[in-house]
């Protein structure tokens, strides 16, 4: 069986005229993916068909601007597309988009996804403000050898799910021997457009699958390390609230946040507003009241909401005006909140989001037993 | 000592309008004497209770806030209730997260039948918080 | 101008004297935080918490209008509060009243002339270099360096309609508050204080001197706006690199609507429709209608934009959007003669019309 096709040369190329071979043999019709915007300081994402491939098109930018799972909810929330779309997108996009499908934002008909082995992003703010020409050679450097990213974002130092694993194709870079990269079929879907690529077929992806496993286990000890220790920090009101008292309560987080799809969010409906009396009252109670008010009730109910779909992506981070580590804290809760259900987000299509399985033996440790009569002690 | 007993925490209790309620009106029919500083908060089901009402009033100043429904395999809705069990554990899953005292938060089932569980429920609970003390979230002005 | 006179008190007496001699049942000002690096705006139902108010602290994390909206939306309080403004954020809440957003009733208005905010990501309780020199240029009436552009820009830093006015450019922080009292509701305030009102204080030249630097700094900010959005492709080129978080709407004061146009089912399409736009240039950028949002936006509130800079503050890409509004706004409101804010009487021009009127808009 055809396990994948080892495809030799520089990398980006390589996507790129793989995607356009698709393209020209019409097996699909466009490809949405991030290219260089027109003043070549930043990404944006492009929906580009045979004769509209840029130049600049990236399948592997150096940063996260738009979240690739918004972007494709934008196209797709309304219905599927009718032909054939290659999406390129990094593993935690595309898990979001596995997120966004169960809760019926995004629909997967007729999209071909495509992941790749992920070194991290930097933090948008420095690619802004840096030199963009200099952070691309840094990240293209690290994207071939798969060596890790200096000065990437928090949240990639500690990603533990770097590859590209349950997409239709996979991108598969770790593992490889020099300049080149596997094309690895995930699906049926996968494997019919990967037939007929030129490249050398293997039949064994063990080099590959075993340095994928044992980086895993070395991120995913590193995760676990960075977010105890983080936890630590976080700890507490009084640690909690330092750490929130930057945030302005612009709830931007949640607006660039692919998992976050209410189009009014509950902590901006009439639902926490109230009389003047009222807020003056709240205020008597706490011995003062930050305005606008609803901070902290913002951040751990949006988490109650979302964590157990958090992928982890940094994306709130990134939009974050106030360099609050808005994705360190939802990584911390949707780990722990996620281990509750055994639930790892985007892992696959067929795991019900755990908010909506309901089961009549489960979670005994969260209830309060009742154990004896309790008389009350005089 | 003495302070702890002066301390009367201020509990809000969430009941479903079929059992939670039903357990407290069997006790008052019963004529069992419970707490007095619990302020029920009736709800059409427990599934209807999202974190974030409990959120709310634990850090607007609730120094405890305890759930009761039917029992599995009661609910009226069918899933109400397993739904807020999910939902409680994802709540309490990230209090103690953060150091928040999950132990503030209790889930206990009580039938409409069971007026002697739910006055023992209120008075275990408001015992449970009075040994705990106030709720921290309380008094701070930068939530 | 309004005659000013020597409180004889300083920051803390007179916020004492707020609740002392005023009976006012809260006062909202910039506090600072318990985590003590950060402040932020509070509400304080009585004395004790005084001490942590700083005012004048140079930093806006938020636009205090649309907490002010925020508090009185839904019903006005029922007893005096006090609150610290600056003007522009003065002007944001008189436009937000306009459109009943906000109430102001039972609101006595404290503001102040106000010599710019840093970025509030850029100050801290604790950079004590940064403040000292901040409080040096208030007090001769010079921009302090950091501030945001549109701050070193704003010409209208005077706190007009306000009910208690402090006068702080040109004087030091340390000697008694000057007070005046515009408004009506100010004049009995300042009966209520029982302040001494022979005791007056000329008004400070450095206000002068500073309006002149900023007059100035407005010009050559207007200029470079202009160059900038200059030819068919200038506001594209501008807004390049927006990644279309919309957090600019979300923090301005005078963006109200809940649930935002732009945000809405509106701009949401099928599928076909984003491939028949494709098929146009071979190429579509996504998400669209980017371009289409800032000058969307910019023509529901541009006439009423107070130039606070907010939308520049909370920007993830650094885009100069406050001097872009600030810049095209007041080309709008120059068609009407009107100035946000500036007025409560004054009518917003999109909701009264005459028969007669624009008629170099006609063909």
């Amino acid at each position: 069986m055809n396990k994948g096709l080892w495809i030799e040369g520089p990398i980006k190329k390589g996507i790129l005229d793989f995607l356009n071979g698709l393209l020209a043999d019409q097996k699909i019709k466009a490809v949405l993916m991030p290219a260089k915007n027109k003043g070549g300081d930043s990404y944006a994402w492009f929906l580009m068909e045979k004769n509209g491939m840029l130049d600049s098109a990236d399948p592997a930018p150096p940063v996260m601007t738009t979240q690739g799972a918004n972007v494709v909810s934008y196209l797709t929330k309304k219905g599927p597309v009718w032909e054939k779309t290659a999406v390129l997108l990094r593993p935690c996009e595309y898990r979001a988009v596995i997120e966004l499908a169960k809760i019926k934002q995004v629909d997967l008909t007729n999209l071909v996804l495509i992941s790749f082995d992920c070194p991290g992003a930097f933090p948008l703010e420095k690619y802004i403000n840096g030199d963009p020409k200099k952070l691309d050679e840094i990240f293209d450097t690290c994207l071939e050898k798969q060596t890790e990213l200096e000065g990437a974002r928090n949240v990639c130092t500690i990603c533990h799910r770097f590859s590209g694993t349950g997409a239709d194709i996979e991108i598969g870079l770790i593992g490889g021997k020099g300049e080149g990269f596997w094309l690895v079929p995930g699906s049926r879907q996968g494997e019919e457009l990967i037939e007929g690529v030129a490249g050398s077929k293997t039949d064994n992806l063990d080099v590959r699958e075993n340095a994928i496993s044992e980086r895993t286990i070395l991120q995913e000890t590193k995760r676990n390390n960075m977010l105890d220790s983080f936890q630590e920090t976080v700890m507490g009101p009084e640690n909690l609230l330092n750490t929130l008292s930057s945030c302005i309560n612009c709830h931007n987080c949640s607006r660039v946040c692919p998992i976050c799809f209410c189009r009014e969010c509950y902590f901006d409906s009439k639902a926490l507003s109230s009389e003047a009396d009222n807020i003056l009252q709240r205020a008597q109670r706490k011995g003062g009241l930050r305005l606008p008010p609803d901070l902290l009730l913002f951040h751990l109910g949006r988490m109650t909401h979302m964590s157990l779909s958090c992928v982890s992506c940094g994306a709130c981070e990134d939009a974050c005006p106030a360099d609050v580590p808005v994705s360190m804290l939802f990584a911390l809760a949707g780990r722990n909140t996620q281990a509750v259900f055994e639930y790892e987000p985007g892992r696959s299509q067929d795991e019900a989001v755990p908010h909506t399985v309901f089961k009549f033996e489960e979670l005994k440790d969260f209830e309060t037993p009742y154990i004896k009569e309790y008389s009350k002690e005089q | 000592m003495d302070e702890k007993k002066e301390f009367t925490p201020s509990i809000i209790y969430g009941l479903c309008s079929w059992c939670g309620t039903g357990g407290s009106e069997t006790a008052g029919a019963m004529h069992l004497q419970y707490a007095e500083n619990i302020r029920p908060f009736r709800v059409p089901c427990t599934g209807a209770i999202d974190p974030v009402y409990i959120l709310r009033a634990l850090i607007e100043g609730a120094d405890g806030f305890a759930v009761s429904g039917c029992h599995p395999g009661d609910c009226h809705f069918d899933s109400g209730n397993y739904r807020a069990r999910r939902r409680t554990a994802v709540l309490k899953s990230l209090l103690d997260t953060f150091g928040l005292d999950s132990e503030r938060v209790w889930l206990r089932w009580v039938g409409h039948g069971e007026g002697k569980r739910f006055a023992d429920t209120v008075n275990e609970f408001n015992d449970h918080i009075k040994e705990m003390g106030g709720n921290p979230l309380a008094k701070r002005r930068d939530t | 101008m309004e005659t000013m006179i020597d409180s004889r008190m300083i920051m803390t007496d007179f916020l004492a004297a707020l609740f002392d001699k005023l009976d006012v049942a809260a006062v909202a000002a910039m506090s600072k935080l318990p985590s003590g690096e950060k402040a932020a705006y509070t509400l304080f139902t009585d004395k004790s918490g005084l001490k942590e108010c700083v005012p004048f602290f140079p930093a806006m994390p938020a636009n205090a209008a649309r907490a002010i909206s925020k508090l009185t939306r839904e019903e006005a309080p029922s007893k005096t509060v006090a609150v610290f403004l600056r003007p522009c954020e003065l002007r944001a809440l008189t436009e937000l009243i306009k459109i009943k957003q906000a109430s102001l009733d039972n609101l006595l208005i404290i503001s102040y002339d106000c010599s710019g905010v840093f970025p509030f990501q850029k100050i801290n309780l604790s950079d004590e270099t940064k403040l000292n020199a901040y409080q040096d240029a208030v007090s001769t009436g010079k921009n302090s360096e950091g501030i945001r552009p549109v701050c070193a820009a704003c010409t209208r830093f005077t706190p007009r309609g306000a009910d208690i006015a402090i006068s702080i450019v040109g004087r030091s922080a340390d000697q008694p508050l000057v007070l005046s009292f515009p408004s009506e509701k100010g004049q009995t305030a300042a009966k209520q204080l029982g302040l001494d009102v022979s005791k007056t204080v000329e008004a400070s030249p450095a206000v002068e001197s500073l309006a002149r630097e900023r007059k100035t700094a407005e010009e050559a900010l207007t200029e470079q706006v202009n160059e900038s959005l200059s030819g068919a492709q200038g506001l594209v080129n501008i807004f390049d690199r927006c990644i279309s978080c919309h957090a600019c709407s979300y923090v301005c004061p005078i963006c109200y609507c809940k649930n935002c146009y732009f945000d809405s089912q509106t701009f949401e399409y099928f599928p076909e429709s984003y491939f028949t736009r494709m098929t146009a240039k071979g190429t579509l950028r996504m998400p669209v209608d980017r371009v289409l949002f800032h000058l969307g936006r910019l023509s529901h509130m541009g006439i009423s934009c107070v130039a606070c800079g907010m939308c520049e503050d909370v920007c993830p890409v650094n885009i100069p959007v406050s001097q872009i509004f600030k810049t095209a706004g007041s080309k709008a409101q120059a068609v009407f003669d009107y100035i946000p804010g500036e007025n409560s009487d004054d009518p917003l021009p999109l909701l009264a019309y005459a028969e007669n009127e624009l008629e170099e808009f006609e063909d």
